[in-house]
């Protein structure tokens, strides 16, 4: 093995939770995140900076962890994808993701979700051109963005609360009957 | 028990929150018997069963023979992926999220040289490094690969010599990354540097070492790979032209561009049996290379295909790094990791061949396209990869949807020592259908007539045949164009802008899943295979092997046998990652998963609904005709309170043989000519696309934005609208950055100049248009409930389209892609200095008056109409062959009725001096007739 930089405890508070992981003094927080935490959902796509699929966010500023020095964000607050969902109950901007066609191969959907998710935290009203703003700094191939965008818009509208909120995240079966199993199961006409 | 029983519904039980939410996981979900996770069965979703089984569906396009499985479950409704809630939660694992237990790092030692030979090899120092646990180079290697068994030209590590810059030479796996790149500076190599071929027209000539030998079939002592001639029709016709149209395009490679580099992850298990983790278009592939360059039977490789981050036919090769994964761990003894960086990622390539094109087309007085001629020479880099097949379809995957009088195609292929071309989304057929259109363009503008009137008088109806012999079964390449135009107000905006905003048309046609499966022939296995299992708690196990890379196949092979079981989606759960548990299949490539996978999954489905069907025909007395499935149910027609419960149909139907176990395949028919190459373009079912879009350019600094696109696409049946509207924003988005922004910049040296993605300029979202997308369904026959591809036929119209709008923004024709600002305005500058100087903001705009030919399309596109309706419902039957517009008889041979109709794929003597660019490969012979290498 090559001499590294010393190991030192790098302490954080990640996704809610008080961490820490040992770590050369220089290293990325990317590979921190990943490797050190455990945090898989933080994609590396390009390590330059150039693509988003890092974003994560830093004291709920969206930030690129693969430009980040692990140490220059000792003690503060990283959320990551995984910290988005409330247990089985997934953001409304996950669930729009999923439902409005943003995520496709899926790879880049971490960068652009936590991007999105910064925006939705300051304002629920965005304009396109705000969103568009927003997530300038993510690449994605396969979307070509506008079915991102609309799946930001339908998230801003659940927040506002003006679209019913979504179903958890482990629950595949989400009830189609809201007002109860008295709706006729047969069709008109035939005894129950 | 004739007659039946009455269901109750199930009564409804489970965990609520104080806040009133459900909680996860302990949903009412009642036992067995009752049959699902709702207590009642849903009502028939009459909008999604087709009007010819008595729901509500429309079918302009005729009834399909699928329509009498539909259950109104699925097909055609806008779903989320199966797999997106994976994908959100950041749980979907891609290559580089596989974590092994003492799991080592492997690190590839790439070529510094363009071309050189490898003398020797020294490792001691690299061995000696403390925490190297494997080193290899490619004496550890010496079997070759590649992904078409006629041209297996890649070894793991550079046998003998490297072949461009990043070419593999030797790898080492150590206990972590910083201690694997120190180990690379150790290697010692003595090197003897040859001469590097960069330009592909350099590459026609006689090398004195070619980049690869192809003995006795090797052209010359060129670096020709492949080469091909096509002639088919008649070339009378072409004489005395009304209109005649030739360009001469540069066109520059660019690059898949995905999100997620190559990764993988290899792992000999406890018992020897190799465990290989990879991001995979085509696992198969990987599974049989491995199994050759390791000298390992496949039954004891399992290739675990990982989620994709994007794969456009980037990675649809079996990958020299996934070899080297394998061989260090065998050494080692431990799984190794092997992660690219984006540099090594442009190092393999495989993106789209940067090409040399010509077309000539001409025109003759009633505007029928008389001749059509295709050069194109691509850049292959410096291995075979997909090229054999780009090579073809550079000019046969342009012969529709037209009707064409003749039809000549030179192509060759060329090694450059530069990272290898490959398949790219819209594969082969991209660069020429740009050429195509946009010499139709010029024409319908010498002629004054609309381009699109001008397309709409030279369709190939439905149910037909192109010049080189490829069946066309639906096609909706006539609504696409109508409702394009309707869409954008193409009348009231074409040729009628102000200087600087334009509009341009483009169509396009791709092959939904290629005819003719590269390994499979001689051996007559089918192009796809689903298993379908399903037990007693009533959920269904998909068993495919078709690689989801986030086009949603999966999604599509659930949905499919969710609608024909009448199965809510969440009781269908589809297993394609591991190949010891998915049958054998192709892969992701050819936009052939729908087509295949879906049909295989219908009879795999149907097998079982029989099976369920014969059982409540047992408990009810009713015969399967007379049986309805809905939600879970299977009831009788008449009286659906009368009726089973799936769960109660499913137990009876496994009292003899427990699960019930299914198998279904598909094969395409057979299809095609007989001449050389026939079968390269064959496909059960081709996609026809039509997009206009709108452009603005800044005449002052060439600066092209493109606004607005509205893009239609006959996917034969949209399975899943919400999908295929993706595919088509998606595909605009690759295309616009192919005609506006990306390449790979090669330096007068032959370094690749922007491999990463600050300099390699994928279209950011301040780039894209708003897209309109319109879905087209024409009902293919044979597709699965009528669909067709929607991958990558989209791609194909919208680079015509923005090159033609830029000419009606500024009534420049570009021939260099991209279009960056450079181009246009150089081009701009040309331009102006032949108006005599004039400022730029003073140029003209184009403007077009119709001349009387404009009537004559109009009136044959209208009488068209009639005729492809009719083919299309197939109420005319007869036969329809290109070159019925040209007045020969479809029921003979071409042959006899026309003197000098021809049919050659290899020029006669007398043509070898007229061949353009790419043609010039056959000025040389092969080394056999030479006597060379018998």
């Amino acid at each position: 093995m090559i001499p590294s930089a010393p190991k030192t405890i790098w302490s954080a508070s990640v996704n809610g939770q008080d961490v820490q992981a040992i770590a050369p003094s220089n290293a990325v927080l990317l590979d921190v995140l990943r490797d050190g935490v455990g945090m898989l959902g933080v994609k590396r796509g390009c390590d330059l900076g150039t693509c988003g699929c890092c974003t994560v966010l830093i004291d709920g500023e969206p930030r690129l962890s693969c430009l980040c020095l692990a140490g220059q964000v000792e003690g503060q607050e990283i959320t990551t994808v995984e910290g988005l969902a409330d247990g089985a109950y997934l953001a409304p901007i996950q669930t729009c993701f999923a439902t409005h066609g943003g995520s496709q191969c899926g790879f880049c959907t971490p960068g652009f979700l936590m991007s999105a998710e910064a925006l939705l935290t300051k304002s629920q009203t965005p304009t396109r051109e705000e969103i568009a703003l927003a997530i300038d700094g993510n690449l994605c191939r396969c979307t070509g963005y506008q079915q991102i965008v609309d799946s930001i818009e339908a998230a801003a509208e659940i927040k506002r609360g003006d679209a019913p909120a979504a179903n958890p995240a482990s629950d595949p079966h989400p009830n189609p009957h809201p007002d109860g199993p008295d709706e006729p199961s047969m069709p008109p006409g035939h005894a129950r | 028990m004739a007659g039946g029983y009455r269901q109750q519904p199930g009564a409804s039980s489970g965990g609520t929150r104080k806040d009133g939410k459900r909680v996860a996981g302990k949903q009412k979900f009642p036992p067995p018997g009752s049959g699902g996770s709702r207590p009642n069965m849903a009502p028939r979703d009459l909008d999604f069963i087709p009007e010819s089984v008595g729901g509500k569906e429309p079918q302009p396009a005729g009834s399909h023979i699928h329509d009498r499985y539909r259950t109104g479950t699925e097909v055609g409704k806008s779903r989320a992926l199966v797999d997106s809630h994976a994908k959100v939660t950041g749980q979907a694992w891609y290559g580089d999220d596989v974590r092994l237990p003492n799991e080592i790092i492997g690190k590839i030692l790439r070529s510094p040289h363009h071309y050189a030979k490898i003398k020797s090899i020294d490792t001691t120092k690299v061995e000696a490094l403390p925490g190297v646990l494997a080193v290899a180079t490619g004496a550890d290697a010496p079997n070759t690969f590649g992904v078409l068994p006629v041209t297996k030209d890649e070894h793991a590590m550079a046998v003998e010599k490297v072949r461009h810059v990043g070419d593999l030479v030797a790898c080492v796996a150590a206990v972590d990354e910083a201690t694997a790149m120190e180990a690379l500076n150790l290697f010692e190599i003595e090197w003897e540097v040859l001469d590097p071929v960069f330009d592909p027209r350099k590459g026609l000539e006689d090398q004195d070492e070619p980049i690869h030998w192809r003995g006795k079939y090797h052209v010359g002592t060129t670096n020709v790979q492949k080469r091909v001639f096509q002639e088919f029709g008649d070339r009378s016709l072409v004489e005395d032209p009304t209109a005649s149209s030739h360009g001469k395009w540069r066109m520059e490679g660019v690059h898949h561009g995905f999100t997620e580099p190559h990764a993988v992850v290899a792992h000999w298990d406890p018992n020897g049996r190799l465990q290989l983790y990879t991001p995979q278009q085509v696992p198969h592939y990987v599974h049989r290379a491995l199994s050759t360059v390791l000298e390992v039977p496949m039954h004891q490789i399992n290739v675990i295909r990982t989620f994709v981050g994007g794969g456009f036919g980037g990675k649809s090769d079996p990958f020299p790094h996934e070899m080297c994964a394998a061989i260090l761990s065998r050494k080692a003894g431990r799984p190794v990791r092997i992660n690219f960086t984006r540099e090594e990622v442009y190092w393999i390539n495989r993106g789209r061949h940067p090409s040399y094109i010509e077309v000539k087309m001409t025109a003759d007085k009633e505007a029928r396209i008389s001749g059509f001629d295709i050069d194109a020479l691509i850049d292959g880099g410096g291995f075979a990869s997909f090229g054999h097949v780009t090579s073809y379809y550079n000019g046969v995957l342009a012969t529709a949807p037209y009707e064409l009088g003749s039809f000549h195609y030179t192509g060759a292929r060329v090694w450059t020592n530069k990272p290898a071309s490959g398949a790219m989304r819209g594969h082969g057929a991209v660069n020429t259908r740009c050429a195509v259109e946009v010499g139709l363009d010029e024409m319908a503008e010498q002629m004054q007539v609309d381009p699109i009137d001008l397309r709409l008088a030279n369709l190939l109806p439905p149910h037909s045949r192109t010049i080189s012999g490829f069946r066309i079964t639906s096609n909706g390449m006539r609504e696409a164009l109508e409702k394009v135009r309707q869409g954008s107000q193409w009348d009231s905006k074409f040729r009628q802008m102000p200087l600087g905003k334009g509009m341009g048309i483009g169509c396009g046609f791709f092959i939904s899943g290629s005819g003719l499966p590269i390994h499979w022939d001689p051996n007559r296995f089918p192009h796809a295979t689903v298993h379908m299992q399903i037990d007693m708690d009533g959920g269904v196990t998909v068993h495919t092997g078709a690689a989801d890379i986030g086009q949603g196949s999966t999604t599509a092979v659930a949905q499919v046998v969710s609608e024909v079981l009448a199965l809510p989606i969440e009781m269908i759960h589809v297993r394609s990652h591991e190949s010891d548990t998915s049958p054998v299949d192709l892969g992701s490539y050819s936009s052939r998963v729908t087509f295949m996978n879906a049909n295989a999954a219908i009879r795999a489905a149907l097998d079982i609904r029989e099976k369920l069907l014969n059982a409540a025909w047992e408990m009810l007395g009713y015969h399967p005709d007379v049986l309805v499935l809905n939600d879970r149910r299977i009831y009788y027609k008449h009286d659906p309170a009368v009726g089973v419960s799936y769960l109660e149909a499913l137990h009876k139907a496994q009292e003899d043989k427990g699960s019930l176990i299914s198998s279904g395949a598909y094969r395409s028919p057979p299809m095609g000519g007989v001449h050389k190459g026939a079968a390269a373009g064959l496909a059960p079912a081709y996609s026809f696309s039509a997009y206009v879009a709108e452009v603005d350019v800044d005449v002052e600094t060439g600066l092209v934005s493109c606004t607005n696109v509205w893009a239609a696409h006959d996917c034969g049946k949209a399975l899943n609208p919400l999908a295929v509207e993706g595919q088509i924003i998606g595909s605009c988005h690759m295309g616009l950055g192919q005609v506006l922004s990306e390449k790979m910049v090669y330096g007068r040296t032959g370094h690749l100049q922007n491999a990463n993605l600050l300099e390699y300029k994928i279209p950011s979202i301040h780039e894209m248009p708003h897209v309109t997308p319109i879905i087209v369904e024409s009902s293919d026959p044979e597709g699965p409930f009528g669909a067709k591809e929607a991958g990558e036929g989209p791609l194909l119209p919208i680079l015509p389209a923005v090159v033609n709008a830029v000419y009606d923004a500024i009534g420049v024709r570009i021939r260099d892609l991209p279009l960056t600002p450079d181009v246009v305005w150089k081009a701009i500058s040309a331009k102006t200095k032949e108006l005599g100087g004039i400022d730029e903001t003073e140029m003209p705009s184009p403007r077009l008056e119709h001349s009387p030919l404009q009537s004559t399309l109009v009136a044959r596109a209208s009488e068209h109409k009639d005729r492809d309706r009719r083919r299309q419902r197939s109420e005319d039957t007869t036969a329809y062959v290109n070159g019925v517009l040209f007045g020969f008889d479809p029921n003979q041979p071409l042959e006899g009725q026309v003197e000098g109709w021809k049919s050659a794929v290899e020029p006669v003597p007398e043509q070898l001096a007229e061949l353009g660019l790419a043609g010039k490969a056959w000025l040389k012979k092969e080394q056999r007739q030479m006597g060379g290498e018998q």
